[in-house]
């Protein structure tokens, strides 16, 4: 039984639909560059400013560069007894000039970092807004949320910590080993031997870094989801008293994020002590060749303590760099995870020949529809069905039956795996999506509310709507009474998911903004299963008004509810297995007739 | 600052661990530069490659010691700060579990999140990063002044003078950049929520093409995201160039200084630039973890603040643990939601024997939900008494309680994991016979052997993958399979056929025999065969009695029934 309570592991391959896609980016070798290069591109043009960076980035090395120049010199002078006020001058004005491109650099740098991160935060929201339902059916809210955020922050800590630092390395690096060049090539030949000791060492170990960094991301992730349905769901947690056993799935994961992340930090941590000691070779080497040197009179004394300093100041850029490198990885890991999004598939795009239109008639018709959520289990087959314009539909049937299925299939929730939907005589796959989705008005199972007054969830999707319509909606559905009693009115703030309002009220909220959609197409699924039948006989009431001359598809259980439909369709495992009137089937006295009486009592 | 000390303090000797091979690490990194001054000094200057070499031993073997120590704090470091890391995510996680639903609402689920993830981590780092740096700084900064005193004693006052800026330098980048570091978490919390609340609404979104508005909302969370974190950033752009500028102007001043007297040896002048050098270094660490510490502090105080949230809900100091028999008592029981202005429930009085079927009926938001909420304790009556065999449920143990009572809610809520997983939540060790008698009694059996893997079917987030008359039977499935003395069914058939309705209603009477039910229904149908029929309206008890009583006695019920049947009649 213990295997039995493993959490599923969400999100990965092969789990539904879209998998296809997912597998593809899973296969994908992950290179740094590649991922380095993708994520420049995405910054598109937030990096606006560099220019300005890169100056004051050059400025404050060549300061770096300069100062040990002018120490050079000025202890030269001291060493022979002079006060060396020339030198010293130049020094800290050098140090000024230090200090003003440091500051100004840092500065805009802190801007530009900021405005980089919140673009591409921006474009993933963006990528994950045009993704296919079944994409967040299969994905913990939570781990999702852990990209937008704990991965997208990565990247930022880096870019602003790093990306700075990197550009004045470079400048550093190139300034120092010139002048390093200018003074002796031979001293700085031996310098650089560390050089390449840091390079293979810095790759050994990102090499390992990487890999962990990717996996402490996704547990992150996963802890992320954890927590996310613990709290949503805490009110069962807490009635069925599972909270330890919720806590040890939690701990689970904690558990494992820990063992990752120390992992990752040891080894990251190899770097620099290792380094340190190569740093220390390199300088004995200088010190000791040049000793020798000085000593042969091949070069003069100042020239010793100037190249040990500058020696220093060439391994430092250099440790820095792959320390850099090192923290990179998890920026990289961040980055990879956002990728995979990027490149899930989104929603298939409007067909080029797409034709805008924002009139429809309502002629629905079903061709051989076949569908299902997984490939392999089919939920609806070869299903046909021809609605006319202004039909009053109704769905009957057992759940799972595939009713709400069908109507996921009408404004393209899901894509049919085979057949066709016309609407109006054209495929709905040839109209742009917003204007297909804009000819239905649909009531969910789901009662979801935002964050925001009643007012604005009423009209949620045409912020356009005045108050005026907003209150005419609310009268339709029922709802306006119980809003007016609302401590605010209209403009009472719903909190978090609506708590405080009981899901019959949620209900009739949503209906309220179906009705203000005022769409040519009605798509009510179970939209009034928690309301009591007092206020759903006035809704009916009000329904039956705005459906007059619409189509409409309306599920319901309670049957009362559909009787007056023009036509009644029951549903049986995906197929048709009566339709008619209420008068018809009752007549047929099968198995529509028999849920009837059942109901009736 | 309090939660940091407390938790290091619980792993003392691994942070001692860590600071003991640490002060070996900055004891190799004080000796190097004298090393090197030797070297350059004694060495080079008297021309002694042999004395070069020999010190060039000296210093290597230092540097390896110094290498090992830094490999060994590293890993000492590592451990300790993941390990606290881990603690305080378990305890926060522990800790949200034994909230109420209103301490809930006023944190934010999504600002919960944020605190255990990327809270945590920013504690995390810091501690970490303490071990580091933080000791290293100081002792590197101490030692490389201490040397620079030994070598120039003359330089003191340049020395006092740059420290006391510095110090002030510092103090101020602290005082800016708390509260920006806290406003920046608060910003995060922000795009939480968004994001939580884009997911958990997306058919909508997509239905009524709410996106670009989502978008806008997004937007502008990560634009006062941005905003908030170069504000804090910049803050350090300010002062981090300041404290560079302060010791490089140090360095002029050593230069001056030693010009100025000129009987300080050349070599014990460069040692000291260089020692100077390392003040810069140690300095610009301190400041860059004062820096963490700062955004670490404004974290823990978020961290802090949920561990002392006080439950809103008390248990009782010593919680009576009894076998419950299932008879429930309201005695003028009233409850209104925090921040709401009217009472949900008023004046109930009620009384009710275990094994009776009590079926609640009323208007939308008349507090049906609302009343039987008060059972398990989801919330505690704000006026009144609730008794259960007696005893005032707030002086039960909770867990006892919660043990006798299964509740079917609304909206049926499932957690990833397989279907089996799901249902056992009722009965951890129930056995799978057991647990195929409940979901038959649920009539779930059928479409759970119709899914490909039966039981151990996986469901996603919330049970994305089934219909809602689906969840709804696996829910009461999970229910059945507890056995409990009170069953609260809250309108769980709502979105079932009636055919299946009637088939779960007679699986259900036949398994609740011997259980007190509370059965909530829209639908007089499902309610009629109750012992007792409550009418509600407006949180008030309008009747109570069997169905034929209150077709005698009470408007509401009767108005009720005529909208269900008759309204049938005219159809």
């Amino acid at each position: 039984m213990a295997e039995k309570q493993q959490p599923p592991q969400m999100g990965r391959p092969g789990f539904g639909a879209g998998a296809a896609g997912r597998l593809q980016a899973a296969v994908k070798p992950k290179n740094m560059k590649g991922t380095l290069r993708r994520l420049w591109e995405l910054t598109g043009d937030s990096e606006r400013g560099l220019g300005w960076i890169l100056m004051f980035s050059g400025l404050a090395s060549v300061s770096a560069i300069l100062s040990p120049f002018f120490i050079g010199k000025a202890i030269d002078q001291i060493d022979t007894g002079n006060k060396a006020y020339y030198f010293l001058a130049l020094l800290a004005g050098v140090y000024l000039c230090d200090w003003f491109s440091r500051f100004m650099q840092q500065y805009l740098m802190a801007g530009l970092g900021q405005r980089v991160v919140a673009h591409i935060r921006k474009v993933l929201f963006e990528k994950m807004k045009k993704l296919p339902l079944a994409y967040f059916d299969q994905n913990t809210h939570g781990d999702l949320m852990s990209r937008l955020t704990n991965d997208v922050d990565n990247i930022s800590t880096t870019i602003s910590d790093s990306l700075s630092q990197l550009l004045m390395l470079g400048f550093t690096i190139v300034g120092v080993l010139s002048i390093m060049l200018s003074l002796n090539v031979v001293l700085t030949l031996i310098s650089l031997v560390s050089v390449v000791l840091v390079f293979l060492l810095t790759k050994a170990i990102t090499g390992q870094t990487r890999k962990m960094f990717r996996r402490q991301q996704e547990f992150l992730g996963r802890m992320n989801g954890e927590i996310e349905e613990g709290i949503s769901g805490l009110s069962m947690v807490k009635a069925y008293g599972r909270e330890e056993a919720m806590y040890q799935r939690f701990e689970r994961e904690n558990e494992e994020l820990r063992r990752v992340g120390t992992m990752a930090l040891i080894w990251s941590g190899f770097l620099m002590p290792l380094m340190n000691v190569i740093n220390n070779l390199s300088f004995l080497s200088v010190a000791a060749v040049s000793g020798i040197m000085a000593a042969k009179g091949l070069i003069p004394l100042s020239m010793v303590s100037s190249f040990v300093l500058y020696s220093r100041q060439l391994s430092r850029p250099f440790s820095d760099i792959a320390n850099i490198y090192n923290t990179f990885q998890t920026a990289v890991a961040g980055a990879e995870r956002i990728f995979v999004i990027f490149d899930e598939e989104s929603e298939p795009a409007d067909s080029e020949d797409a034709v805008p239109c924002d009139k429809f008639e309502g002629n629905l018709t079903f061709k051989n529809v076949s569908f299902g959520y997984t490939p392999e289990r089919l939920i609806l087959d070869g299903l046909n069905l021809e609605v006319k314009a202004g039909t009053k539909v109704a769905i009957v049937g057992e759940t799972g039956a595939g009713k709400t299925t069908i109507i996921n299939l009408l404004p393209r929730f899901y894509d049919v795996a085979d057949g066709q939907v016309l609407l109006d005589g054209k495929d709905i796959r040839d109209y742009r999506r917003r204007d297909l989705r804009d000819a239905f008005g649909i009531v969910l199972q789901d009662t979801a509310l935002f964050h925001m007054s009643v007012h604005d969830n009423i009209c949620y999707g045409h912020p356009e709507a005045t108050r005026e319509m907003v209150e005419d909606a609310a009268k339709a559905a029922g709802a306006h009474e119980m809003i007016c009693r609302l401590p605010k009115g209209y403009d009472t703030v719903l909190g978090g998911g609506g708590n405080v309002l009981s899901q019959g009220e949620r209900q009739l909220i949503t209906i309220a903004r179906a009705m203000l959609a005022d769409a040519p197409i009605l798509i009510l699924d179970e939209a009034t299963s928690s309301v009591d039948t007092v206020t759903e006989q006035k809704i009916r009431r009000a329904m039956l008004a705005m459906t007059e001359g619409r189509t409409s598809f309306i599920i319901a259980h309670r049957l009362s509810t559909i009787r007056d439909s023009n036509l009644i369709i029951l549903l049986d495992r995906g197929k048709i297995k009566e339709m008619g009137t209420h008068e018809e089937l009752m007549a047929k006295n099968g198995q529509y007739a028999g849920l009837y009486r059942t109901q009736t009592g | 600052m309090k939660l940091m000390i407390q938790r290091v303090r619980s792993h003392l000797w691994m942070f001692l661990t860590a600071i003991f091979f640490l002060s070996v690490e900055s004891g190799a990194d004080l000796l190097q530069p004298m090393m090197m001054s030797w070297i350059v000094d004694r060495g080079v200057k008297q021309e002694d490659v042999q004395l070069i070499l020999k010190y060039g031993v000296w210093m290597l073997g230092i540097a390896f010691l110094g290498a090992i120590g830094a490999v060994m704090r590293n890993i000492y470091a590592s451990k300790t700060s993941q390990l606290i890391g881990m603690e305080i995510r378990s305890d926060l996680y522990r800790k949200i579990q034994t909230l109420s639903f209103e301490n809930i609402d006023r944190l934010q689920p999504a600002s919960l999140i944020t605190r255990i993830t990327n809270d945590v981590t920013q504690m995390q780092n810091f501690i970490n990063g303490c071990m580091r740096i933080m000791v290293k700084a100081p002792i590197t900064c101490v030692g490389a002044i201490l040397m620079i005193i030994i070598q120039t004693p003359q330089l003191i006052p340049v020395m006092v003078v740059i420290l006391a800026i510095a110090a002030c330098l510092i103090a101020g980048n602290m005082k800016l950049g708390y509260p920006r570091f806290q406003r920046l978490q608060k910003k995060l919390d922000r795009i939480n929520d968004v994001s939580r609340e884009f997911l958990s609404s997306i058919r909508v979104v997509k239905a009524f093409g709410g996106e670009d508005q989502e978008q806008e909302k997004f937007d502008s969370a990560a634009d006062d995201l941005a905003a908030a974190g170069m504000s804090a950033t910049r803050v350090m752009a300010v002062f981090g160039p300041l404290i560079n500028l302060t010791v490089n102007l140090g360095i002029v001043f050593l230069l001056l200084l030693s010009g100025y007297k000129g009987t300080i040896p050349i070599g014990k002048v460069m040692a000291s630039v260089n020692y100077m050098t390392q003040v810069l270094f140690a300095l610009g660490m301190v400041s860059n973890i004062l820096n963490m510490a700062v955004r670490a502090t404004a974290s823990a105080d978020r961290i802090q603040e949920v561990l002392e949230e006080e439950p809103a809900q008390k248990s009782a100091a010593d919680p009576l643990v009894k076998e419950i028999v299932g008879d429930i008592c309201f005695k003028d029981v009233s409850f209104t939601y925090a921040g709401a202005g009217r009472p949900s429930v008023m004046d109930m009085n009620l009384e009710i024997h275990a094994g009776e079927t009590i079926g609640i009926i009323g208007a939308t938001g008349s507090g049906k939900t609302t009343l039987i909420n008060l059972v398990p304790r989801f919330y505690d009556v704000s006026a009144g008494e609730l008794l259960i065999d007696g005893v005032n449920v707030n002086l039960m143990e909770e867990h006892a309680l919660r043990e006798a009572i299964a509740v079917v809610p609304q909206k049926a809520l499932l957690f990833s994991g397989t279907i089996g997983y799901n249902l056992r939540w009722g009965k951890e060790d129930a056995s799978e016979e057991e647990v195929k008698r409940a979901a038959e009694a649920a009539c779930a059996e059928e479409f759970i052997q119709r899914q490909e893997k039966g039981y151990d079917t996986l469901l996603g987030q919330g049970g994305v993958n089934l219909s809602g008359g689906q969840k709804q039977r696996l829910s009461l499935a999970r229910a059945l399979l507890r056995h409990p003395k009170i069953l609260i069914l809250d309108d769980c058939t709502s979105a079932l056929d009636a055919y299946t309705e009637a088939k779960v209603l007679k699986g259900l009477r036949e398994h609740s025999k011997d259980m007190t039910v509370l059965l909530i229904s829209q639908r007089i149908s499902t309610v009629r065969r109750a012992d007792h029929i409550l009418c509600m309206e407006n949180g008030r008890a309008v009747g109570y009695g069997s169905h034929e009583e209150l077709m005698e006695n009470c408007r509401l019920y009767q108005d009720i029934f005529r909208s269900q049947i008759g309204g049938e009649d005219n159809g």
